[in-house]
């Protein structure tokens, strides 16, 4: 295991990774760093991004940033978040450029609201993933329940229901019941 | 514009997990408060922020874009991004020195199903662009399916949604 030498290093590893990042991005960004330049030990890689999971923001350019900031200061943290975001960003306006073009026909319509609702889905299931240590626990299973209520059918603001919400599981987390 | 950036710049600091869950929150100030458009294209930018590689935090420059052109694009993913980075920058250290204080974990255990709220809750909002409807519930269920119960990478999942999208819509 070797940090990356520069800060030329460091740009490319998060280019690479966001260029092939279709998908998903935290598979690549563990085959990246550390399988194929071994910039990391895959236990250093676990405890980074379960800080960066919990932090805000997305997680992968919370780890660009945390991990830049480690090996180079200030400029590694804005090397890497550059690197990282500069060619989906191209691909993304390039896309919605097509688009705009092509969203006229409602064929084209169709597959792309498709795609947006197998989206949805797939948040779905990763919630279902991370539900899964709630089952056991019927009112931290409840407290969700409630926020999906206000949010999704309900349409309350997140502003509101966030301090609630914390608040409530909070108390629960201290009581052992989530 | 100015109000886009404020905005983006709040949900960030919230998005605890990433985007999905300041997904709901997101299309209803855009959608419902703003009325910048439509349930159906909130959506479908989603979709296009989806097929491209990278995060999915793409999809608030495309939001940008739609209300404000190409720089609005740039401010509202530099509003998004930038907050949270800065946290992620300043609070690095001390979280890793709190490893073992015993109100990290209770934080960490609250946060769980507060997040599963959230993140139910931005799938939803991005599945129903035409309201709850069979065809919506049967593109978003399969998906959520084959993501719990197959190792199928993610992308084809998506294609699959545009395939019964072309059929169904």
């Amino acid at each position: 295991m070797r940090p990356p030498a520069g800060l030329w290093e460091l740009y490319w590893g998060f280019l690479s990774i966001g260029a092939r990042s279709f998908g998903g991005v935290l598979p690549w960004a563990h085959r990246v760093m550390v399988e194929e330049r071994r910039w990391l030990a895959p236990g250093d890689f676990a405890e980074v991004l379960a800080l960066c999971q919990f932090l805000p923001g997305p997680n992968v350019g919370n780890v660009s940033v945390v991990l830049g900031r480690r090996w180079f200061g200030l400029p590694g943290a804005v090397v890497a978040f550059l690197g990282l975001m500069a060619l989906p960003l191209a691909w993304v306006f390039g896309l919605a450029l097509l688009y705009a073009d092509f969203s006229s026909h409602p064929e084209v319509r169709a597959v792309v609201t498709g795609v947006g609702i197998a989206g949805g889905g797939l948040f779905v299931g990763t919630a279902w993933k991370l539900a899964k240590p709630l089952m056991r626990r019927p009112w931290a299973l409840a407290l969700a329940v409630a926020c999906f209520g206000a949010l999704a059918l309900g349409r309350v603001s997140l502003f509101q229901v966030l301090p609630v919400a914390l608040l409530l599981g909070w108390l629960l987390a201290r009581r052992n019941l989530a | 514009m100015l109000q886009i950036a404020l905005y983006f710049a709040l949900l960030s600091l919230v998005s605890m997990g990433g985007m999905p869950s300041v997904m709901p929150e997101m299309q209803r100030i855009v959608v419902d408060v703003q009325g910048w458009m439509s349930a159906a294209e909130f959506t479908q930018l989603f979709a296009i922020a989806q097929a491209a590689p990278g995060p999915n935090v793409l999809v608030t420059a495309l939001i940008g874009w739609k209300v404000a052109g190409l720089a609005g694009g740039m401010v509202a993913l530099g509003a998004f991004c930038g907050p949270a980075a800065a946290l992620a920058y300043s609070i690095g250290g001390f979280w890793d020195r709190m490893r073992d204080a015993p109100w990290r974990k209770t934080f960490q255990r609250a946060l769980v199903p507060v997040t599963v709220g959230f993140v139910v809750s931005g799938g939803y909002v991005l599945a129903t662009p035409v309201g709850p409807e069979w065809r919506s519930v049967l593109i978003a269920g399969a998906a959520a399916a084959l993501l719990v119960l197959s190792r199928l990478n993610p992308l084809w999942i998506l294609s699959g949604g545009g395939v019964l999208g072309y059929l169904l819509f």
